[in-house]
């Protein structure tokens, strides 16, 4: 779906970009994370069209951007970090004027005016006017207006800045519902809890490069052998989970206080599951149990370190 | 072709502009505006004070008298009014954030120009329009024939064409409205006045070395030939530049003019990217 290749864009007193490369199919919804100033919204708009790269390759959905934008404008739906809305339209007419900026022709642009004001939940205010609506009943016009064409890639620079927590949740549901249907998302978010509930995978993006994420167990296997780390909350005797880590080959205790267990154990997730059946089977009451692996924002700590701008 | 004429562009400005409170304000002070110049230009010419030599008033002096007053006050307050209308056309979708959801659907900058620059003849249009029965008035009493009404029409219409395009260049140039106006303004203003001025100074110069000559040629009106004013001033019969007369190469000025402005416009609409 998108293919960037060591891409490269100047601005006048900084660097957007610097090599940057990524490579997205078209059943995966990336999250784009990095510090304020890192290049996310440089790269959002080269692959949305607005902006040329000075070096570097950038296709969507196989068309170049440089050099068939309309042809990637067919396919791509882009909502930038402050999103403008028109205040004095009505929503029917905000969308059916972009129904025709798209060129949607009847019956093809009736239904998709009629299934956007579905999507928003907007089908019974189609004649207010715009100025009327809240920012998250806006964003989600906004949304729906990007999903007219019905494209195959949408780019997301930002969406829940500025938006509730109902909306957010609104927001998440629905680019759950629109990957799920074969959508294609890219989106650039400073909500790490956010992208880490939908994403199926995190691009981190520093001084316009890719940044690789650091390991921090200094006393990681040497031979790179996958690990699971385990939290678990347990009620009872601490004897009897004692008991159960000495049983278990390559365990390392992390951290282990009253009630609470960090350890590590060789394996994936089915090792987890395994241990988490011999905790049950040993009669400890299980209050919590996370088997994840670190979570986004250790991640971004481990990734950016202390780094701000 | 047929993109440009159903262009989904021009029915959205229309739209919002005709929903703006000024939308009918300014037709009616518009109307006012010139219903006063006619009724000061038909006492000023029957009131025997200010009859030349006490001469009888002829239906025809009234009739130029009220045309002239009309076509001179309707194209400055028209050349008032285009920059507001043009300049802040484009600038004012950046300043709202909308440009990027314009340049990221299938409307290409062509599209984007041709619906901003239609939109906002077509309101000037709509006034110059609304002031056709002033402009008829004067057949009523003679000394005008509908072909001098028919060459103002074209030539005002052809001016504020020019004016909308050098205002949307100026709004896709700048990032704030107000710099575009006051740009658009300033463009207005060098070429109504300076280029009077020019004339004024040319001609004293030409005059001093060639007394007695009838009219200017043309290298001494040249300044003139961007000015507004002047392809209306060689309509008249009576005037100083006599038979030396050139609106048509005033109307080719202004026909690059605004090519030019048009080209440069969608040029920077196709760059606007970075300033988004």
């Amino acid at each position: 779906m998108i293919e960037i290749e060591a891409l490269r864009k100047s601005y006048r007193k900084s660097r957007g970009l610097d090599g940057f490369s990524l490579r997205m199919e078209s059943n995966e919804l990336v999250g784009l994370v990095g510090p304020n100033g890192a290049g996310k919204t440089t790269l959002i708009k080269i692959l949305a069209t607005l902006l040329p790269a000075d070096a570097g390759s950038v296709r969507v959905s196989g068309h170049d951007v440089s050099l068939d934008p309309a042809c990637v404008r067919t396919t791509l739906g882009y909502l930038p970090d402050v999103a403008g809305i028109y205040q004095d339209m009505r929503i029917g007419e905000f969308l059916e004027f972009f129904a025709d900026a798209f060129r949607l022709k009847k019956p093809k642009r009736t239904a998709a005016i009629e299934r956007a004001l579905e999507r928003s939940g907007l089908a019974d205010r189609r004649e207010d006017f715009v100025e009327h609506l809240s920012l998250g009943w806006k964003q989600r016009l906004l949304l729906a207006k990007i999903l007219l064409h019905e494209p195959k890639l949408l780019l997301l620079d930002e969406p829940a800045t500025g938006l509730d927590p109902l909306a957010r949740i609104h927001l998440r549901e629905q680019l759950k519902r629109l990957h799920a249907e074969g959508v294609a998302i890219l989106i650039s978010s400073h909500i790490l809890s956010d992208l880490e509930d939908i994403c199926t995978r995190i691009v981190f993006i520093a001084d316009g490069k890719n940044v690789e994420e650091a390991q921090t167990t200094p006393s990681a296997p040497k031979d790179h052998a996958p690990t699971i780390r385990c939290e678990v909350e347990f009620a009872g005797a601490s004897e009897t989970i004692d008991r159960v880590i000495a049983g278990q080959p390559g365990a390392r205790v992390l951290e282990q206080k009253d009630g609470f267990l960090l350890l590590e154990l060789p394996g994936s997730s089915k090792e987890a599951s395994t241990f988490l059946q011999t905790l049950l089977t040993a009669g400890i009451t299980i209050l919590h149990f996370d088997a994840r692996g670190p979570g986004l924002e250790e991640r971004y700590r481990r990734a950016f370190g202390e780094q701000t701008r | 072709m047929k993109r440009y004429v159903t262009n989904p562009m021009i029915i959205k400005e229309l739209r919002q502009r005709l929903r703006e409170r000024r939308a009918w304000l300014l037709p009616t002070l518009y109307l006012f505006v010139l219903s006063g110049v006619v009724i000061c230009a038909y006492y000023f010419t029957t009131d025997t004070g200010h009859r030349l030599h006490g001469a009888e008033v002829q239906g025809a002096d009234i009739g130029q008298a009220i045309f002239l007053g009309v076509v001179f006050t309707q194209i400055t307050v028209l050349l008032l009014m285009a920059p507001v209308f043009s300049s802040g056309a484009i600038t004012l979708e950046r300043e709202q954030r909308t440009l990027a959801g314009l340049l990221t659907s299938l409307l290409s900058a062509p599209q984007i120009w041709w619906g901003k620059f239609i939109a906002a003849l077509l309101y000037l249009l709509l006034l110059v329009a609304s002031a056709l029965p002033l402009l008829a008035l004067p057949f009523a009493f003679g000394g005008v024939e509908p072909l001098d009404m028919l060459k103002v029409l074209g030539s005002t219409i052809l001016t504020l064409a020019c004016i909308c395009a050098i205002g949307l260049w100026c709004s896709a140039v700048f990032r704030r409205s107000v710099h575009a106006t006051a740009s658009c303004y300033a463009i207005v203003l060098v070429l109504t006045v300076v280029t009077a001025i020019a004339y004024g100074m040319l001609y004293s110069h030409w005059q001093q070395s060639h007394p007695g000559a009838s009219g200017p040629p043309a290298h001494i009106q040249a300044p003139l030939f961007l000015n507004p004013y002047y392809p209306l001033l060689t309509f008249m019969e009576d005037n100083d530049f006599g038979m030396h007369a050139y609106p048509v190469s005033s109307w080719l000025l202004f026909g690059a003019l605004g090519c030019l402005a048009a080209a440069f416009s969608m040029r920077s609409l196709q760059r606007s990217g970075e300033q988004l």
